[in-house]
């Protein structure tokens, strides 16, 4: 396109008022239908969470981690409570170890529904809004048997879990996980063999592999390039169970552009991970072994940190989340937690993803790339 | 991808969606249904005074201060009263596991909305019983 | 001394003037009262005239099937149970239900919705050019309204009765649907504009853009109806069904003009002017209060308005059950037709503006073409088929 092409262009924002913006804005420059730059604007949902934590002691301030993203609330909190156990050396119990792997998987799958029905909703059909989401009642109802609230569970806590399972959970969890296995073969109709979706999917908001790791992308937007990057296989955490059984990183491999993804392809990335969490929890439920699920002489220690800085890790549901933690002799609340999300990367990412597009494609790409503020405004 | 490939996707989303439209719908028909809530389930307290021991522990877990203590306000031995203020409480369930006497308990009963604010604060008279003044709506009592 | 001045005398005289005065007074008023008596008897004349004209039996009837059943009132009354049809089977497909508090089922939902969209406050942006954006929303009403007058509900009783009698059907009163029809994305067009906005501008002349590419399909698709029963007026041709619907003559005639008048209304997999989650709500972002109430209601006109059409040129009309009354086998076909119309629409993604043009003309445009050449062929080449289909 020729420099003088831009004369004709118009600014636009796809501000925060908008109907598939939640709590973002991107100022997008077009030409006719085609859109030639796109300039991401974050900040419109910060609620200072790292404020927040600098007032909360290390067993409170999981709430304020995992109100961040409710979606993923198991996953959203456990970065932090991994930080503080790393600072005193916390030894988490055998069974706390595999519940806690599985209440992950379990939320992975939890926030994969989620984003089902965002995705598809935002394309245009309001069916497959609702669809995944009655499933997630199912999913729902088995976290407040567990925790007693749906979505702000506080489940971890440094040394070990809060609450136990119990035959009723046990008994609910099944049939949300057997809900889920039955509705795939629908989904997969209604979403990948669905002639208008792959219309509007094939070929849209595509990136190389070399890009995805440049712009710093994690997660499901890089395994969907072909690459097993998954950081429970690379550095598994000593507190979680990821190395008590055999798993495989899930990944697609795209005959037609190796090393390239475009937004089907991360649509099929997502339905292999659920496949992939699925099986982890059948194989992991079978070692649940006896014991208790939390030592109260270690959980004390964590009453009062010496100093350090620690930094815990965890693969969420979008990529990497972590949490640096700093702390005081003998503090109470620490010195200063720095959260890091993995949607940050991929809202910026969008500057370079998007330009070339067309306007309808918009929706299409940072769908496929799951933004949720939350993660990157804090 | 084959036209007639594409004929037989159409034709199953479409048996999909008319299957669907004759079915029962998932949601319940609040307020004359409401779903089952998990004894779990993490509502409103319940503050057993036989039990408390002032101990202030509850207080002192809380992570948004939600819960005032007046130790002034002695009905038995070693006992307090307990304000909890609801339009702090997050319902996060560290009172409860901080309370070593079993004096506290959370209820299953989520719907406590009011129309004033005041009447979400909850006093030693409330929070201590489950009785309260039934809604009327339409002709209808609830709760 | 009175009048002599030497020589010629002028004769004044003041009182004899005076006396006149009054004449003179009264002759005015008299002409005044003339005008009046005029304009009145005129005015009474002409409403004698037309009440003269309106009790003639057949014309009277004409207007009160125009303005009440099956015309404007009832109408309105089958738009207000369509949306709540509509939203009922949104609903169901979602796996919820739909209104439910408002009368029994939610009937009232929509009455109450239309109260509070009217109560609204009509916020007319800055920068909109303000008696287009008051117009242009109730033409379009309008517009879409006026074909329902030529569809055939009944073989007795229709606003427009049989072809050849005084109100008879036009001879080419399909042709007329569709031209009144070609209208409505004009419209949409310029209300986009008119509203000052970028996302109703975008919306707007994505709208255009999709009469450019649905509009042409659907009436090459309504020809093979024509072709079978003789003749243009949607009368004669659900007339010719009474032996066999052309529904089971022209399958695929069926389904490419249902596609495109999916295209042409703008709803569901072809909404990209309106698409909610790209350009917020397309043209029709601006409007507000009775504006948007008066669009809204247009949309599901429309969707009535064509679920009619397919009913009266493949379903056979007010053909069916001979033991009840045209009119009633019309709303059950039509109904059937209806729910069909709003599943198939739930059922599929929105295509981007680019892919609506391109499955217009690739695909549709051909297979309409293909159409109107099979039926050709098979009138001319295939014996008996010609009586079977121009029914008594």
């Amino acid at each position: 396109m020729s420099p003088d092409i831009l004369d004709e262009a118009s600014e636009i924002w796809f501000g925060p008022q908008h109907v598939s913006a939640h709590g973002w804005a991107t100022k997008l420059t077009l030409v006719g239908d085609y859109i030639v730059e796109c300039d991401p604007n974050a900040g419109y949902f910060h609620r200072s969470a790292e404020k927040c934590l600098e007032f909360r002691n290390f067993r409170q301030g999981s709430m304020i981690l995992e109100r961040i993203c409710m979606m993923e609330a198991f996953l959203a909190e456990y970065p932090y409570i991994a930080a503080v156990e790393k600072i005193v050396d916390l030894e988490v119990p055998e069974r706390a170890k595999v519940m806690r792997t599985i209440m992950l998987e379990f939320n992975r799958i939890h926030s994969l529904q989620f984003w089902w029905g965002q995705f598809a909703g935002e394309l245009g059909l309001f069916a497959m809004l609702l669809w995944p989401w009655v499933d997630r009642e199912y999913t729902l109802d088995a976290f407040e048997t567990l925790t007693g609230s749906r979505h702000t569970v506080s489940y971890e806590t440094p040394g070990g879990v809060k609450y136990d399972f119990t035959p009723k959970f046990l008994t609910k969890m099944e049939i949300a996980l057997s809900r889920v296995k039955e509705r795939m073969p629908v989904f997969e109709d209604m979403l990948s063999g669905s002639p208008t979706f792959r219309l509007r999917t094939e070929g849209v908001g595509h990136y190389t592999l070399k890009k995805a790791l440049k712009w710093g992308l994690s997660g499901p937007n890089v395994k969907a390039c072909g690459y097993p990057m998954d950081l429970r296989k690379d550095d598994p955490d000593p507190n979680l169970a990821y190395d008590m059984i055999d798993w495989e990183v899930p990944t697609i491999h795209n005959e037609d552009h190796p090393g390239e993804c475009d937004a089907f392809d991360r649509l099929l990335q997502r339905f292999k991970e659920i496949e992939t969490s699925l099986d982890i929890i059948d194989k992991l439920l079978p070692l649940l072994p006896e014991g208790p699920i939390v030592d109260p002489k270690a959980r004390a220690k964590a009453n009062r940190l010496p100093e350090g800085e620690s930094y815990g890790r965890v693969e969420g549901t979008r990529g990497v989340t972590t949490v640096w933690l700093k702390t005081m002799e003998k503090a109470q609340t620490p010195w200063r937690a720095k959260i890091r999300g993995p949607c940050f990367a991929s809202y910026y990412s969008l500057k370079h993803i998007v330009p070339g597009a067309r306007f309808a494609d918009f929706p299409a790409i940072f769908g496929s790339l799951d933004p949720y503020p939350g993660w990157w405004d804090r | 991808m084959g036209f007639v490939g594409n004929l037989g996707d159409i034709f199953r989303i479409l048996k999909h969606v008319f299957r669907q439209v004759f079915r029962r719908p998932f949601t319940y028909f609040y307020p004359f249904e409401d779903r089952p809530y998990p004894e779990t389930t993490r509502g409103r307290h319940i503050h057993v005074r036989e039990l408390c021991t002032a101990c202030a522990q509850c207080v002192r877990a809380c992570p948004v201060a939600a819960i005032r203590i007046d130790k002034e306000d002695q009905k038995f031995e070693k006992d307090a009263a307990l304000y909890f203020d609801y339009t702090r409480c997050i319902f996060c369930g560290d009172c409860v596991s901080a309370c070593r006497f079993e004096a506290l308990f959370h209820t299953p009963i989520v719907d406590i909305s009011e129309g004033d604010r005041d009447d979400l604060i909850y006093g030693p008279d409330k929070i201590e019983t489950l009785d309260r003044d039934p809604l009327e709506w339409r002709g209808r009592r609830f709760r | 001394m009175v009048g002599s001045l030497g020589g010629n005398e002028m004769q004044f005289d003041f009182f004899t003037w005076f006396g006149g005065l009054w004449d003179w007074i009264l002759g005015i008023l008299l002409w005044f009262w003339g005008i009046i008596k005029w304009l009145v008897i005129w005015i009474l004349d002409i409403i004698n005239g037309i009440w003269a004209l309106a009790a003639v039996p057949e014309n009277f009837m004409f207007l009160f099937r125009a303005v009440v059943m099956p015309g404007l009132i009832f109408l309105l009354l089958a738009l207000i149970f369509t949306v709540w049809f509509t939203r009922k089977i949104w609903a169901r497909v979602q796996d919820r239900r739909g209104p439910t508090h408002l009368g029994k089922y939610g009937g009232y939902q929509l009455f109450a919705d239309a109260v509070k969209l009217m109560a609204k406050e009509t916020i007319i942006p800055d920068k909109a050019k303000r008696w287009m954006y008051r117009i242009l929303p109730s033409l379009l009403l309008v517009i879409v309204l006026i074909p329902f007058a030529f569809i055939p509900w009944d073989p007795y009783w229709n606003i427009m009765g049989p072809p050849g009698q005084a109100f008879g059907d036009l001879s080419v009163s399909l042709v007329l649907i569709f031209a009144l029809l070609t209208a409505v994305p004009v419209f949409s067009l310029l209300i986009g504009w008119v509203t000052g906005s970028k996302y109703s501008l975008i919306g707007g002349f994505r709208s255009a853009n999709n009469q450019f590419a649905s509009e042409i399909p659907m009436v090459i698709s309504s020809v093979g109806p024509a072709m079978l029963a003789g003749s243009l007026s949607m009368y004669s041709i659900v007339a010719a069904q009474t032996s066999i619907w052309y529904i089971v003559l022209l399958p695929i005639n069926f389904a490419t003009f249902l596609v495109a008048s999916i295209a042409s209304v703008g709803t569901f997999p072809f909404d990209a002017p309106v698409a909610d989650s790209e350009i917020i709500f397309g043209w029709r972002t601006e409007l507000s209060g009775i504006y948007f109430t008066v669009v809204y209601f247009a949309e599901f006109a429309e969707q009535m308005l064509y679920s009619a059409i397919m009913v009266a040129l493949f379903f056979g009309g007010f053909n069916g059950l001979p033991f009840l009354p045209g009119i009633v086998n019309f709303l059950i076909k039509w109904l059937v037709v209806y729910f069909l119309f709003t599943v198939v629409t739930s059922s599929f993604y929105r295509l981007r503006q680019d892919q609506i043009v391109h499955l217009c003309w690739k695909y549709l445009l051909p297979l309409s073409v293909l159409n109107v050449v099979l039926v050709m062929f098979a009138i001319v080449y295939i014996p008996g088929l010609l009586p079977l289909v121009i029914g008594g």
